[in-house]
């Protein structure tokens, strides 16, 4: 099958909820999303050969100039990852800075460079930058690949509300997913609750479902000792009005929910579930009123959010898949674009959960 | 003697206020004076903790619409003898099952049962009374409590019922086998929940609880805590079951140390139950920080949370009453910015400590099973030695 036909079959396993209208996480208003990839073969001083094929993605929450904070939280399963923010994200739930994925090892100038791009756009409150680690050391080189810290403030602030890119690009172009290429994949859905329009949308990157080390026959495939454990990373932003108790039902709901991944293959993988809401926002101008407004929302909202998310879960994991062109990288390793067959196979294992 | 007589005359009866006295005298009253006239709430030994005002009451009754009610359970004496009760702290004046607060909990250390917990965690809400009683009496209160909550309990109301029931270990004072409560018991207290002033020491759930090696069981304290142009109420209402002597201070001084006499078998430390109200607009999130600091007001005297200790503590807003369901459109609710939130946090400590002080030194000794005596703390030891400090304090300045 083509792309195109395999796009097309996609679309007709989509569930009740219909996308919105670029179906991709910046169809949620004042998000915004970049990519910063980094693609580089050159020889080291004792000429090896390197392979760079990392990047970063960043996704902007809202104009980070207002002077304004969102109520947010995750789930996390066996995170494993490094998570900067973590203890503010859970404590307080709510997030101020933009959010970037990149490799383990950049985590350090992420953080940093959010700093710098929050002191130099004038933001009131930047801290704490939240950072999420992947590794991507099966196929990219990540000792060798430092990222220069001014190209990542850049990209915070080249981040726009257009089309999402997915695939084998930003943090997407090193990861590797149930044995195939894996990669950045977006969608977004559009529902209905109270006689109003709500938009969810979701970004996801696949690292995960890979075959554990003690399987592989293979000394090339054999995975650095740090890699025996894949993620998966889920970012979804929305504008109903949500406060942290419920964003931790959601996001912990759809980690549940989410197809077989878990399977005893794979028992080491973890999924980390960040969502954040638009609504709700709170003013940080002279440290905010004494007391906020909020709205609440009950619990069938939340249900047809759970429902919403978790077909668009779905549908951004393999797409993730589905459009990830192959990359070959360090050791000569090669991660192929995944094989109709297999498309199929899981496609099947997405939809029997439905 | 009847056991009813009996039970009252432990209580020693609540002191009667002359309707002509100022409001003032009455609330000064209200805020030291203890129910049994031989003990005394911990103000009224001229010892004050912390530096904020207390409510009028100084009792987790300050937040508008709580209600404390106990029954105490006093039977027989030597082998067998029971010293034991429920005490039940009804959170609002509504039906609470169908006007929800947000609710959340801090564990400690679990080696105790709250349960309701898992609703409580999972919606955010709390959506029944909340029971203290001892341990083994948690399945008859539980019943009880849900016979109580189905008769409120809508038709077509969803989630099921999930009272909150919380137990210390009194078996060192009760036959803890006989499990001599039942469900009228449990209506009793409840029938019997009021506003205003609330019975400490050794009453209701309270009655036969040991702490800091001397009689223990229940106490409350609340604080006023003024921030921009609103004020907030933080109440702390505890059942101490916990901690040993030699641990035990008050404002810091080492007070524990130095009690004289009152023979004890070491080695009674069991739990302690901690509940904290506030008016303040929160969220659960918000609550579970209360919840911490709840935590660091149990520290302030001296208790270390031993292995064998369950210390739980819940914590729910009367800020926000949210209906069980509001489906369609979304519903107004505040919540206070945390940039402002600490003196509220500062005044959660002061009232918790103060809440378990107030345990002590109001309640009276026990004499229980196969004679087990628990001392009510000396009075004028632990203000001598908290004198002493004081001045010592003083000298230093000079």
């Amino acid at each position: 099958m083509t792309k195109k036909q395999r796009l097309e079959l996609l679309k007709t396993k989509r569930g009740k909820f219909q996308p919105g209208p670029k179906n991709c996480l910046t169809d949620v208003r004042g998000v915004r999303v970049g990519h910063l990839t980094l693609d580089q073969d050159f020889q080291d001083e004792s000429g090896r050969k390197i392979a760079i094929r990392t990047g970063l993605t960043a996704v902007i929450p809202c104009d980070m100039k207002e002077e304004i904070r969102l109520q947010a939280g995750f789930f996390d399963f066996r995170s494993h990852n490094e998570i900067t923010g973590y203890e503010v994200e859970d404590d307080f739930c709510y997030l101020n800075s933009p959010l970037i994925l990149s490799n383990s090892h950049n985590i350090g100038r992420a953080y940093n460079a959010i700093l710098t791009y929050g002191f130099s756009i004038r933001r009131v409150e930047i801290w704490p930058p939240v950072v999420m680690g992947i590794d991507d050391s099966w196929l990219n080189d990540m000792d060798k690949s430092s990222i220069d810290e001014k190209q990542i403030v850049k990209l915070l602030h080249d981040s726009s509300g257009s089309q999402v890119e997915e695939g084998s690009l930003g943090i997407g172009l090193g990861l590797r997913a149930f044995g195939w290429k894996g990669g950045i994949g977006t969608c977004s859905r559009i529902f209905s609750w109270g006689e109003k329009e709500f938009t969810l949308g979701v970004l996801a990157a696949s690292n995960h479902g890979n075959k554990p080390e003690s399987q592989m026959k293979n000394p090339m495939e054999k995975p650095s000792a740090a890699q025996t454990q894949g993620s998966l990373i889920l970012i979804l932003a929305t504008d109903i009005p949500l406060v942290p108790f419920q964003i931790r039902r959601i996001t912990s709901s759809l980690v549940v929910g989410l197809p077989p991944i878990n399977t005893l293959k794979n028992c080491l993988d973890s999924v980390t579930c960040f969502l954040f809401s638009t609504a709700n926002a709170m003013s940080l101008k002279n440290d905010g009123p004494l007391v906020f407004d909020f709205s609440l929302v009950d619990d069938s909202a939340l249900e047809i959010l759970i429902r919403a998310g978790a077909e668009a879960t779905r549908e951004a994991i393999l797409r993730s898949l589905l459009l990830s062109s192959p990359v070959q990288g360090r050791l000569g390793r090669k991660a192929n674009s995944i094989p109709d067959q297999e498309f199929q196979k899981i496609l099947n294992q997405f939809q029997d959960t439905a | 003697m009847k056991r009813r007589n009996f039970i009252m005359s432990v209580l020693g009866g609540i002191p009667l206020l002359s309707s002509k006295a100022s409001s003032t005298q009455i609330l000064k009253k209200a805020q030291s004076s203890p129910s049994s006239s031989a003990r005394k709430r911990v103000r009224e030994l001229g010892i004050k903790i912390g530096d904020k005002e207390p409510g009028p009451y100084n009792a987790i009754t300050d937040v508008p619409g709580i209600k404390v009610g106990h029954t105490t359970i006093i039977k027989g004496k030597g082998k067998g003898a029971v010293r034991t009760g429920v005490t039940a702290i009804l959170p609002q004046e509504g039906n609470i099952q169908e006007e929800n607060l947000f609710a959340s909990y801090f564990n400690l250390n679990g080696w105790g049962e709250m349960t309701g917990i898992a609703p409580v965690a999972h919606t955010g809400r709390l959506q029944s009374p909340i029971f203290l009683t001892g341990t083994n009496n948690v399945g008859i209160v539980y019943d009880a409590a849900v016979e109580y909550l189905r008769k409120s309990h809508k038709e077509d109301s969803g989630p099921s019922l999930a009272p909150v029931v919380a137990e210390c270990f009194d078996y060192l004072l009760s036959d803890t086998q006989k499990r001599l409560i039942t469900k009228e018991d449990v209506f009793r207290a409840i029938n019997k929940a009021r506003s205003g002033i609330v019975e400490e020491g050794s009453v209701g759930g309270g009655t036969g609880m040991v702490s800091f090696d001397f009689k223990g069981g229940i106490g409350t304290s609340s604080r006023v805590v003024s921030m921009k142009d609103k004020k907030y109420t933080i109440g702390v209402l505890v059942m101490t079951n916990t901690s040993d002597r030699s641990l035990l201070r008050i404002n810091g001084f080492p007070v524990g140390k130095e009690i004289k006499g009152y023979e004890y078998k070491e080695g009674n430390s069991k739990s302690i139950i901690l509940v904290a109200a506030t008016d303040a607009p929160l969220l659960p999130f918000q609550l579970k920080k209360i919840s911490k600091r709840v935590a660091l007001g149990l520290a302030q005297t001296g208790a270390t949370s031993n292995t064998g200790s369950g210390d739980i503590i819940l914590a729910f807003s009367t800020g926000n009453k949210i209906p069980r369901h509001h489906p369609g459109s979304p519903r107004k609710i505040q919540s206070l910015n945390d940039f402002w939130i600490t003196p509220l946090y500062k005044a959660t400590i002061e009232a918790t400590q103060e809440a378990i002080i107030n345990a002590l030194t109001t309640a009276s000794t026990i004499v229980g099973r196969d004679g087990n005596t628990a001392y009510g703390i000396p009075l004028d030891q632990v203000k001598k030695i908290v004198e002493k400090y004081e001045s010592l304090k003083n000298k230093q300045h000079d």
